[in-house]
């Protein structure tokens, strides 16, 4: 019977240090993980790119657009943004650049780019 | 009996506070890393940084803002946005791009590198698509605005300077840059001529570099020429103007040891045969592989 007792005691000493042990295990991967070497995303496609960074890449386009006139380079380079619809991404801009003060001549480009992706069709669609 | 015991607890200790770590790193690389969610460009891929740079070449080559221009490129994070610029123009090149594709990418890197746009700002009008062009019979007066383009008959007879059958508009009437416009082709008519041809012999240089320097009739180098360099088992065609940092007119070309080189400029250019690498002797006495500097120039 004393045994038995010691035996539990020790036992519930033991839980008690590997929890201990386990917390600070814990806390050191997480002191690791997150401060000493967190992950460090290096290879990000341009869909993560923040709304602002995104807008100003949108108002790029549009702004050679200007000069090129080339519909389907500029739907090319607005497709590296994503899924959505060359029109789409270029009305969304306008209406982020509409909402944060863009100048007038931006919102210019941006409108002549929406004009243009709006009846854009990539080639190939249009000819039977 | 105590030993076991205490080796026991030491292992249990060690086996939980391991077991802590996993999870403490499972957590924090899987569960919640970073948040990949509003990164901003200096992390995009290799290629995606690529193509954000054509971008700002293409948008440059529309806008001519360049201090713009620089600040997008800052976004990018490269320690040598101008070397990027370069590299990427000839990068493109050797993978068969085409020149005009490369061209905004090397004018973006030359005139950062100059400090101003080469090509003379002309603000871009929004309100000229679909505009009918001026006539001959349309009378430009200096207190025109810019969409101030109206018929004589229209036109209130103010005294003032009146130009009749011109093609000038009135945005080309207000550019007041005086500086020759970026050309980077040569005209018809207008070869380069050999007019230098000097041994580099420098240790440390890169070993056997053979260097084109081209330049117009007024001494000021010239970008965006075509230099093509055979030889018995191959052929290289690159372009001057895509090492901005050595000079506009700067080319360059690495020759193997005992091969005969021939180079031309291409349209109508100087054709200059047997070109090999020098050799050339250190202070102690150790031979090595010079190089060349050709200079070509308009007359």
């Amino acid at each position: 019977m004393p045994s038995d007792g010691y035996n539990l005691t020790m036992t519930s000493s033991n839980l008690i240090k590997i929890a201990i042990a386990v917390f600070i295990g814990i806390a050191l991967g997480l002191i690791y993980g997150l401060v000493i070497d967190p992950i460090e995303y290096t290879d990000a496609p341009p869909n993560a790119l923040r709304e602002d960074y995104r807008a100003d890449y949108v108002l790029m386009v549009a702004e050679a657009y200007q000069s090129e006139i080339d519909a389907d380079t500029a739907a090319r380079r607005l497709a590296v943004l994503g899924s959505e619809s060359p029109a789409l991404i270029t009305a969304s801009t306008l209406e982020y650049a509409n909402r944060t003060g863009f100048t007038q001549n931006e919102i210019q480009a941006l409108q002549n780019l929406l004009t243009a992706m709006q009846t854009y069709q990539p080639q190939g669609i249009n000819n039977p | 009996m105590s030993r076991p015991d205490f080796r026991s607890q030491t292992l249990q200790l060690i086996f939980a506070l391991l077991i802590g770590l996993g999870l403490g790193l499972v957590y924090s690389w899987y569960f919640a890393p970073v948040n990949y969610e509003n990164v901003n460009p200096a992390i995009l891929r290799v290629d995606f940084k690529d193509q954000y740079r054509v971008v700002i070449a293409a948008s440059y080559a529309s806008t001519q803002n360049l201090d713009r221009a620089r600040v997008r490129l800052e976004l990018l994070g490269d320690v040598d946005p101008v070397g990027e610029l370069s590299a990427q123009a000839q990068r493109m090149l050797a993978t068969g791009e085409s020149f005009e594709k490369a061209r905004p990418l090397a004018q973006l890197a030359t005139d950062l590198n100059q400090g101003f746009a080469s090509v003379p700002v002309v603000p871009t009008s929004f309100t000229t698509f679909n505009t009918p062009e001026i006539v001959s019979t349309v009378a430009v007066t200096e207190t025109q605005t810019e969409e101030l383009v109206t018929d004589e008959e229209t036109q209130t007879p103010f005294p003032t300077i009146v130009f009749e059958q011109t093609p000038i508009t009135p945005v080309a009437a207000e550019t007041n840059t005086p500086r020759p416009t970026f050309t980077p082709l040569p005209g018809p008519g207008a070869p380069f001529a050999l007019v230098g041809q000097d041994t580099i012999c420098t240790p440390g240089s890169p070993l056997g570099l053979l260097q084109f320097m081209l330049m117009d009739a007024r001494r000021k180098q010239v970008a965006g020429i075509e230099i093509t360099i055979t030889w018995s088992q191959g052929e290289d065609r690159f372009f001057t103007g895509f090492k901005p940092e050595l000079g506009n007119g700067y080319a360059d070309f690495v020759m193997q040891a005992d091969t005969i080189y021939s180079a031309r400029v291409v349209d109508g250019g100087a054709f200059v045969p047997d070109i090999s690498a020098p050799t050339c002797t250190d202070p102690n006495g150790i031979e090595y592989l010079g190089g060349l500097l050709l200079t070509f120039q308009r007359p």
